[in-house]
């Protein structure tokens, strides 16, 4: 499969993930949208529209999901009603969104510089369902969750780790020893680690569960595998239209939903329309390769 | 017998006219009784017989009078029934019209006059006939005389009405035409002269009855002049009602007792005069109404008003009588007439005016609202702000359109009317004007601004390329001032170095050695400096050239670096060495982006300590920095850093575009 979704959004795409359930996909936009997708019929399934422009999105399960943005608010949108709660605001647009299962708390990172966790079963209520609020160095830029562990990236390049059991502290505090501004973090799926991204090239990141290979989309339109134990590149993907903002694998790492969106790393200038491609992904592609075996070229 | 004799013989010589006819008969039946006494004389008539004779004249004569007046009764009987009757059909018609019969009464009342008349004359009549002893005598006077009585009995009949109408007393009136006709006891003169005089009366009356008419009648459109002007209640007006109801009637039309009689005349009068009084005494009134109206106008039409003074002197001037009320009246309403033309001759721009400036009381809030920084933060009623912002936008967008529509209608009806046009006193031209200049300054303000901003991002992005972290102003987002920027030329603090590369950056030729202050770059949290123990690279060109060259901003240049884990390297490699690296293009694979991968710290747990650098300075420090002084920043947002240096803060790809959008939507009104 090689697809170009129908209906994109009409402006940035700030991140895609797919459903743990099924192949729906959830595409957050800076044209203040979130939409949700059936890769499998190549249908939209329903938009719903934000303050500002959404900067994060991600799955509780297939009826509903999280959302977040520049108007400040951390949303739930129940998919099938239609229907949205707000669960809380930070002071600043809300860079990030991540649900915890083990949890069972949304967690979110914030220009504001904190990090807050929220209970969203509060969210119909009255009450205010903040559980915490941990002030972070500077703003926060990415998110990563595996299992009891966040780690929190920020500008400034600082790097926390925390143990959700116990928020009051950060497990680590860290510098990333990139030299330039962290652009994304994700933990390794065994969470024994994180990868962190920064401006200089990269600007989205996904692990590939299955082999703890993990894809990387930058500015200049290619997708790439790495195998990161072996430090070797497995493939590389035939170049997108524009940038890559975001990848998603599929629960089952059968799809890769790749967004092709120019990501503003050259300031505001015209570029080619924002386009999500949802292909099929071949083992052959993700498959770590020992050492012995020559790099697979494009 | 000789009574009868003797009176005809006091009669015969009261009437002394000759050329009377009556006379005439009367020396006939005279002159024949004479005969009738020579006769007897010749011959030898004795006394008895004489009497006899006489006696029996004095029977025929009598019968025959009797015979007359018999006639004469039912002539006058035959008339009475005739008024009876025609009464009769008048009072029927009258009810049937729903009408008082005042005819009727006006009729009864002549009907008995001219009964009593006829009574009078019927019964002075007969005193006469019986003072006579012609019976021929009386029968002409029967005959001749009723034509005079008709004419007579009309012309009565007339100056009845006239008089009745006119408040004038009957008796008096006929009196003066011939007393003899006023007496009831006296013999009437019915002679032609009499007729005549009767006849000229009735017109006289006439006269005087349609002058007073039309007296009456200009003294009813007064009161309904004053009326109107000051308003008189309905119930005040009905009292005059059966007045101003006949303004236009005609003189046969007015028939009721009294209705112009002097006194009523006067009373009308007095009525008016009195309405005149209190339209005086409510001039003053009238003349602040107007005045106040005049005012109305002027100020919904925006023109100055008439001053205060000029109408206060006019009050004094007419409460002391010096000026006639109604002339200031007349002139405020011509002046109110033609304000209200001017008005509307004004309307189209004032609409157009009042369009504008409330455009420009939301091109003010707008600007407010723009400064507020929090204008995001979602409130109750926020969304209505938002809302509000929107529209207020594309109002203002609007703006130079409508002043230019504005202006140009405003000069052609400042030619057409050949004056110009004031809005409360002020030329409207000049306040458009006006406005033009102040939004042209506020223009050129705004672009300043944003030329100025532009050139700090365009360097900060220099910057950012050379030395992968940027100056930034204290807050993440727009809408405050252009980014407070190290001076031009001057790298940032920042050292950039990368995993393995034998490079660090070079500082600029020209930098003072003291200007060391940032040796704790190698420390950890150092932005954008390297963990100790790796070797550093230099990326790309001089600095000095980069920010000098036109702000071509080279696209995000990948570095290439190579992997190398020493600590010594690093001291010995630092130094100002320039390289220039190629930039790479974006196109293509090659082995560089592979070794940029590996750039990617893969940092678990067990590596960190040997990856990375402990945060306590190394011992190799003697980096001579590249430094510039930063402007003192009190948002410093690495507090843990260090602390006594202010520390400028860098944007990502996200904050920069919400930043540009931000602007844009901003940018709109300016533009």
């Amino acid at each position: 499969m090689n697809l170009e979704l129908s209906n994109p959004p009409s402006d940035g795409i700030s991140n895609l993930r797919f459903s743990n359930a099924s192949d729906h996909l959830l595409v957050s936009s800076w044209d203040k949208l979130v939409r949700l997708y059936d890769v499998s019929t190549n249908s939209l399934k329903g938009e719903f529209l934000h303050g500002g422009p959404v900067l994060d999105c991600c799955f509780h399960d297939d009826s509903s999901g999280f959302s977040v943005g520049a108007d400040n608010k951390v949303r739930r949108i129940v998919f099938n009603v239609g229907k949205e709660d707000i669960l809380g605001m930070h002071e600043s647009p809300v860079r990030c969104v991540e649900y915890s299962y083990a949890t069972g708390q949304v967690i979110t990172g914030s220009w504001d510089k904190t990090v807050k966790c929220w209970d969203p079963r509060g969210a119909s209520g009255p009450d205010r369902t903040q559980v915490g609020t941990y002030l972070q160095p500077e703003r926060v830029y990415s998110l990563s969750l595996v299992g009891n562990r966040l780690v929190v990236a920020t500008a400034g390049r600082h790097v926390n780790i925390y143990d959700l059991r116990n928020m009051s502290q950060p497990e680590q505090r860290r510098e990333s020893s990139l030299k330039y501004q962290t652009r994304c973090v994700r933990s390794y799926p065994n969470g024994t680690g994180y990868a962190l991204s920064s401006v200089e090239g990269r600007v989205a990141m996904e692990f590939f569960d299955l082999y703890g290979t993990f894809a990387t989309g930058g500015c200049d339109g290619f997708v790439n595998i790495w195998d990161g134990n072996n430090k070797k590149r497995l493939y590389q993907y035939s170049k997108y239209p524009t940038s890559i903002s975001a990848l998603s694998f599929s629960r089952d790492g059968q799809l890769l939903a790749v967004a092709s969106s120019y990501t503003y790393e050259e300031g505001e200038k015209s570029h080619e329309p924002d386009a999500i491609f949802v292909r099929s992904v071949n083992e052959i592609e993700v498959k770590p390769k020992p050492k012995a075996y020559p790099n697979h070229a494009a | 017998g000789s009574f009868i004799f003797l009176n005809r013989q006091k009669h015969f010589e009261m009437a002394s006219v000759k050329k009377d006819p009556i006379l005439q008969v009367e020396t006939t039946c005279g002159s024949l009784l004479y005969e009738l006494q020579i006769i007897w004389d010749e011959v030898g008539e004795t006394e008895t017989d004489r009497d006899k004779m006489l006696l029996e004249l004095e029977r025929e004569c009598l019968e025959v009078y009797r015979r007359k007046v018999d006639q004469a009764n039912r002539c006058r009987a035959q008339l009475r029934q005739a008024i009876a009757d025609a009464e009769a059909e008048l009072a029927a018609i009258c009810s049937a019209m729903g009408e008082r019969p005042v005819h009727i009464r006006q009729l009864q009342a002549l009907q008995k006059e001219k009964v009593k008349f006829d009574l009078n004359l019927a019964s002075s009549f007969l005193v006469w006939l019986l003072q006579t002893s012609s019976f021929i005598y009386s029968l002409w006077c029967c005959f001749t005389q009723s034509d005079r009585v008709e004419t007579i009995r009309k012309h009565l009949c007339s100056l009845y009405s006239h008089c009745s109408v006119l408040g004038m007393d009957f008796n008096e009136v006929v009196g003066q035409v011939n007393p003899t006709l006023s007496d009831p006891e006296g013999p009437r003169s019915l002679s032609d002269h009499t007729i005549e005089k009767l006849g000229a009366a009735v017109q006289k009356l006439r006269e005087v009855k349609i002058q007073r008419m039309q007296k009456l009648q200009d003294l009813a459109t007064t009161m309904l002049e004053l009326w109107n002007l000051m308003d008189t209640p309905i119930e005040e007006q009905q009292e005059y009602q059966h007045i101003t109801c006949n303004i236009a009637a005609s003189e046969h039309e007015i028939t009721e007792a009294n209705s112009l009689s002097e006194d009523f005349i006067k009373y009308v009068e007095a009525e008016v005069v009195r309405l005149d009084e209190v339209k005086a005494s409510k001039m003053k009134e009238l003349v602040l109404k107007k005045r106040s109206e005049l005012e109305d106008i002027c100020r919904k039409t925006h023109l100055l008003p008439v001053s205060d003074t000029a109408i206060d002197q006019t009050i004094l001037a007419i409460e002391s009588g010096i000026v006639d009320a109604t002339l200031v009246l007349e002139h405020l309403e011509q002046h109110i007439s033609k304000i209200k033309e001017e008005a509307l001759s004004r309307k189209e721009i004032l609409e157009k005016v009042e369009k504008w400036l409330s455009a420009c009381d939301e091109e003010s809030w707008l600007e407010e609202y723009n400064r507020d920084d929090n204008r995001y933060n979602a409130g109750r009623g926020a969304h209505l702000t938002l809302k509000r912002a929107e529209k207020a936008r594309n109002l203002v967008n609007k703006l130079p359109g409508m002043v230019e529509a504005l202006a140009s209608k405003t000069i052609v009806w400042e030619q057409e009317k050949g004056i110009e046009f004031l809005y409360d006193g002020i030329r409207l031209l000049s306040m458009l004007e006006e406005y033009n200049i102040l939004r042209q300054e506020r223009e050129e303000e705004h672009r300043r601004q944003r030329d100025h901003k532009k050139l700090q991002g365009q360097l900060i992005a220099e910057q950012e390329a050379l030395y992968g972290s940027k100056p930034s102003p204290s807050k993440p987002l727009g809408g405050k001032k252009a980014p407070r920027m190290s001076t031009g030329g001057a790298a940032t603090t920042n050292r950039r170095l990368s995993l393995g590369a034998g490079m660090h950056q070079t500082p600029k030729p020209n930098k003072k050695p003291d200007q060391r202050h940032n040796d704790g770059a190698l420390s950890t949290g150092r932005r954008g400096l390297d963990i100790a123990g790796l070797h550093t690279r230099k990326q790309s060109m001089n600095p000095c050239e980069q920010l000098q060259s036109p702000l071509v901003r080279k696209p995000f240049s990948p570095i290439s670096t190579t992997v190398v884990a020493s600590k010594a390297n690093i001291a010995t490699t630092i130094q100002q060495q320039l390289l220039a690296t190629p930039v790479k293009n974006n196109n293509g694979v090659t082995n560089l982006e592979e070794e940029k991968m590996m750039m990617m710290m893969m940092q678990t747990p067990k590596n960190v300590s040997a990856m990375i650098p402990i945060p306590s300075t190394p011992a190799t420090v003697s980096v001579p920095m590249q430094t510039a002084p930063t402007p003192l920043n009190n948002n410093n947002n690495n507090a843990r850093l260090i602390p006594e240096k202010p520390e400028v803060v860098e944007y990502s790809f996200e904050e920069r575009r919400l930043a540009f959008m931000l602007q844009q939507s901003n940018s709109l009104i300016y533009a």
